[in-house]
């Protein structure tokens, strides 16, 4: 061995010996390419493993996974209508490992969207995104993107009736967008040059979309990630890690060994659930026969559960696209130095709260949508017996457009704020306790508008009070109803009341939130808080669509279907 | 310490992943072929078989396990080592044809119950017993030349004849729209089939025949109850129940699976179906009656007409009319111009109920004058005798 590392050949290639001194130790992370986006030396603490829960680095292993079962996979698969089936039945057939192989990358697939998921959050929940790491989050939130386009172009290649069917929801989202989908709100395109178009290169899902799916996949999509990848990893290094506590330790060996140790794992975890479960594969594609019912890849299903609440263009464009442009704003939003480097709820109790109900809402309803629903979308429970003759029709109506936009109105309305100056020059004027009384009385009356125009529009409107007062599906409107009917004479009465003590709680509340706002201009400005507040009240629309629609009844807020514009 | 968890996972991941290979290389296949040469004179080289025939898009690894399918002389007694019977292999050499063409199953697959198609996700599962003779009629159109070796897939074809089916059905552009068209019944997606009813196996010949025996158990429409209220009631299928028995059942079913969509290639084709044969009689009368069973008009006004068929929420007692009668009520003229006009939709019984499925297609374009008159006498003498002679003749 020693007479080995004399040589010439030797000499080479290594450039330092291998003793373990501290200089060698040093030598080993800048003296290699691959190494050298370490630091050499780390905080110790940072090592830990309930700290970071190693899930970018396990995202990477996983990356890494996929890209040589991929190329592998490549070997095997033709991506045309007619062989790529043919092709998935011979991997599981006659390929020597073909089927493993396979189930590798399909789990690893499933797995590296997880982690990449769990790895944001883990960021988020230790604050390791603030200064002078914000743009770092951004490149991260970039690959979350990334990461899920890289599945879900690769969901359509099995060309099963599972690919086409999951791919043609997406597709059709995407045809819903506003004025560049031809189905979408104020349209300006047709089927033949709109944003489904691009996509496919077609109308429909079919051989000019699998080559597309295909080249995006293997080539194009992973080629960017990978840069976007460089970036981040370099940007770990160069923004300094997010624990800064405690002594410095040598990287080599001790973050290399646990980077070794979770790539161990991982390749471990990932071995016995590719021998245990096989990935699916259903009958050949056929775009004329629909399987019912039809969904999406699961990460995407909790937006097309959003499908019963929103129009298309809802669902599966604007909230999307808010979702990711609102995570990339969080860095540059969040003001509160504190609670960085640990789990620390008590520093962050509004940060911590508005991202993990937003993280649960998703999860929740992807829950839903996986395990919750059957044929025509009809709801089941998880374990209960699907039946393609069960079909229930809900009665629902809309709320007549004037007071629909009086209700939206005063909805996003809550979000404004007076600022501090226009109080102080009003109270020159008028004193401080007349201005005070006024500003809560403005936030009051905008309050109680809301609830007024939420509720006087379903009780006065004589066709939707009866229609919905006799349905099934509305219980509030339900109980309103037969309230009325009970009370004959006085029922009227009864209304008023219950309108009245309506619009009170509501402008109540409306007054409660005013004072949290003014505490939230008063710590953001004028831009953040525009930001922070319009991502919350469009977060919150969510459930509140959500309920609208299950206790009322409500289909649309406001409709107008000329243009396809229905909120 | 640290190292020896490194190594332990290490060799982990190894095992598993040799598992991995392990259970690849012992494939059901690997067992059944050294099955096979323990007991063979000659052993043969383990490795997956398959023929190819692009002509027809094939390639059917079957004989991976069955093995001497087309050599009689190292064939076993047990399957799957037998060899193929009869001499069907000699008109049909397995280079040529493969297996899957005839057989159905998945060609692709190398384990039993895959290759056979019996899976989840697999349509053309094997068809077993008399089932296989629906593929004859793929190269062999003329169904008469090979009677012999399809006996019940003939029998369905005169089945379908005999029972009028095509007064509703089209098939390959002749016969009627009151029911779907049945050219490519025997491709029919297992997502366009409701099973919720079906007691056997979900596979398509299984519905057919199922359906066959009692038509209204399988489809037997929606109550009011079940659907969403205000929702009007959806009718149970309108197919007649010819109470058929089981092998006729079965020879309908057999005729069915034969309407495929595969489209083999014209050197495959040994002969294309023989065109009906011209009505030859001078009698009009026989005439008339061959023109009435032509067009399947007995499908729903039943033999000699005497009605009994059912149609959900139809006037005159929700069920087709019977014909004995109808010199009665038409004049020659009128009855002809009813025939070529068709009556749709039929009235209703409960005006709140179903437009009645089955109603008298229009038959216009479809019939020649000359087949009309014939039909027109044959149906005036439907009547029984004291009425016929009362009857003025032409």
């Amino acid at each position: 061995m020693n007479s080995l590392k004399k040589t010439k050949l030797w000499k080479s290639m290594f450039r330092h010996d291998f003793q373990d001194t501290p200089r060698t130790r040093l030598q080993r992370v800048f003296g290699n390419v691959f190494l050298h986006l370490h630091p050499v030396k780390i905080p110790v603490d940072a090592l830990k493993f309930t700290y970071t829960w190693g899930l970018g680095g396990i995202s990477f292993v996983l990356f890494f996974v996929l890209i040589v079962t991929g190329v592998l996979l490549m070997f095997y698969y033709r991506p045309t209508t007619g062989l790529a089936f043919r092709d998935m039945k011979d991997l599981e057939y006659a390929v020597t490992l073909g089927t493993f192989l396979r189930n590798m990358h399909r789990w690893g697939a499933h797995a590296m969207v997880m982690t990449a998921i769990l790895h944001m959050v883990r960021v988020f929940l230790t604050g390791a995104y603030k200064p002078p790491r914000e743009f770092n989050w951004v490149i991260g939130v970039i690959l979350l993107t990334l990461t899920f386009l890289m599945s879900y172009t690769g969901y359509l290649l099995p060309w099963d009736q599972l690919a086409l069917w999951a791919v043609t929801v997406g597709a059709n989202m995407a045809a819903n967008t506003p004025v560049l989908g031809n189905e979408g709100p104020f349209s300006i395109v047709t089927p033949l040059n709109d944003v489904k178009f691009v996509m496919l290169g077609g109308t429909s899902v079919g051989e000019a979309a699998l080559l597309r799916f295909y080249v995006m996949h293997c080539i194009a999509i992973p080629f960017i990630a990978a840069l976007f990848m460089a970036v981040h990893f370099w940007r770990v290094r160069k923004d300094v890690f997010s624990r800064q506590t405690g002594e410095k330790v040598d990287v080599w060996p001790h973050l290399v060994s646990r980077e070794l140790l979770a790539t161990i794992l991982t390749l471990l975890v990932l071995s016995i659930w590719s021998l245990a479960m096989n990935a699916p594969l259903e009958e050949m594609a056929n775009p004329t026969v629909t399987p019912n019912p039809s969904k999406a890849p699961w990460y995407f299903v909790g937006l097309q559960e959003l499908l019963v609440y929103f129009d298309p263009w809802i669902a599966g464009v604007l909230m999307p696209t808010i979702i990711v442009i609102g995570l990339m704003a969080i860095p540059y939003v969040d003001v509160n130095p504190k609670g960085v480097g640990r789990y620390a709820f008590t520093e962050r109790k509004f940060a911590w709260s508005i991202f993990l109900f937003g993280t649960a809402l998703w999860f929740a309803l992807i829950f839903i949508g996986t395990y919750c629903r059957g044929p025509n979308w009809e709801w089941y429970n998880p374990g209960q017996t699907w039946s393609i003759r069960r079909i229930s029709k809900l009665t629902l109506m809309n709320i007549p457009n004037f007071w629909g936009l009086i209700l939206l109105g005063a909805y996003f309305l809550q979000g404004m704020v007076i600022s501090p100056q226009w109080k102080q020059r009003c109270a020159v004027r008028l004193g401080e306790g007349p201005t005070r009384l006024a500003c809560q009385g403005l936030d009051f009356g905008l309050g109680a508008l809301m609830g007024a125009a939420l509720m006087i529009p379903l009780i006065w409107t004589p066709e939707f009070f009866r229609t919905l007062g006799q349905s099934r599906n509305a219980p509030l409107m339900q109980s309103l109803f037969a309230l009325r009917s009970h009370l004959g004479a006085a029922g009227e009465l009864a209304m008023v009341g219950i309108v009245t003590v309506t619009a009170l709680c509501f402008g109540l509340g409306a007054v409660g939130f005013g004072r949290f706002k003014d505490r939230l201009w008063g710590r953001l400005g004028l831009v953040k808080y525009a930001v922070v507040i319009g991502l919350l009240l469009l977060m919150a629309s969510v459930p509140a669509k959500i309920l609208l629609r299950l206790l009322f009844g409500v289909k649309y807020i406001v409709s107008f279907p000329t243009v396809s514009f229905n909120i | 310490m640290k190292r020896q968890i490194f190594v332990l996972l290490s060799l982990a991941t190894l095992v598993v992943f040799l598992m991995a290979w392990a259970a690849d290389s012992r494939k059901e296949w690997v067992g059944i072929q050294e099955r096979f040469n323990a007991r063979a004179a000659k052993p043969e080289p383990i490795g997956i078989r398959q023929i190819m025939v692009a002509p027809l898009n094939r390639i059917d690894r079957c004989t991976t396990c069955h093995l001497a399918i087309d050599r009689p002389k190292a064939a076993q007694a047990e399957q799957p080592f037998t060899a193929h019977p009869g001499d069907y292999l000699k008109s049909h050499p397995v280079e040529k044809f493969a297996c899957t063409v005839c057989h159905a199953g998945q060609g692709l697959a190398t384990t039993v119950q895959a290759g056979h198609g019996e899976v989840r996700h697999w349509e053309q599962p094997l068809l077993r017993g008399a089932l296989v003779q629906s593929s004859c009629a793929k190269c062999h159109g003329d169904l008469e030349t090979i009677k012999a070796y399809a006996p019940m897939l003939v029998r369905g074809r005169q089945l379908f004849k005999e029972e009028g089916c095509i007064g509703c059905h089209a098939l390959h552009g002749f016969g009627q729209t009151v029911s779907v068209d049945l050219s490519e019944a025997g491709s029919k997606n297992l997502h366009q089939l409701d099973m919720t009813f079906v007691k056997g196996p979900h596979t398509l010949s299984q519905w057919l025949y199922e359906h066959f025996k009692d038509p209204q158990r399988i489809t037997p429409g929606f109550t009011r109850q079940e659907l969403p209220q205000g929702e009007m009631e959806i009718a149970p299928t309108a197919m007649p129940n010819y109470r058929l028995t089981d092998e006729e059942a079965q020879a309908l079913t057999i005729y069915m699976m034969s309407l495929t969509d595969e489209q083999v290639p014209g050197k495959y084709v040994k002969s294309l179906a023989a065109p009906e044969p011209p009505i030859t009689t001078e009698n009009a009368v026989a005439y008339g009656r061959a023109v009435f069973d032509k067009y399947g008009c007995v499908g729903c006004h039943g033999q000699n007409g005497q009605g009994g068929r059912n149609n959900w929420n139809a006037v005159d007692g929700q069920q087709v009319p019977a014909l004995t009668y109808v010199k009665a009520g038409y004049t020659k003229e009128a009855l002809k111009a009813f025939i070529a006009r068709g009556s749709q939709p039929l009235a209703k019984l409960d005006p709140h109920g179903p437009s009645p499925s089955l109603y008298m297609p229009r038959w216009q374009e479809k019939i020649s004058d000359e087949e009309l008159n014939a039909l027109v006498e044959y149906l005036y003498r439907l009547a029984p005798d004291e009425t016929a002679s009362a009857a003025p003749t032409p």
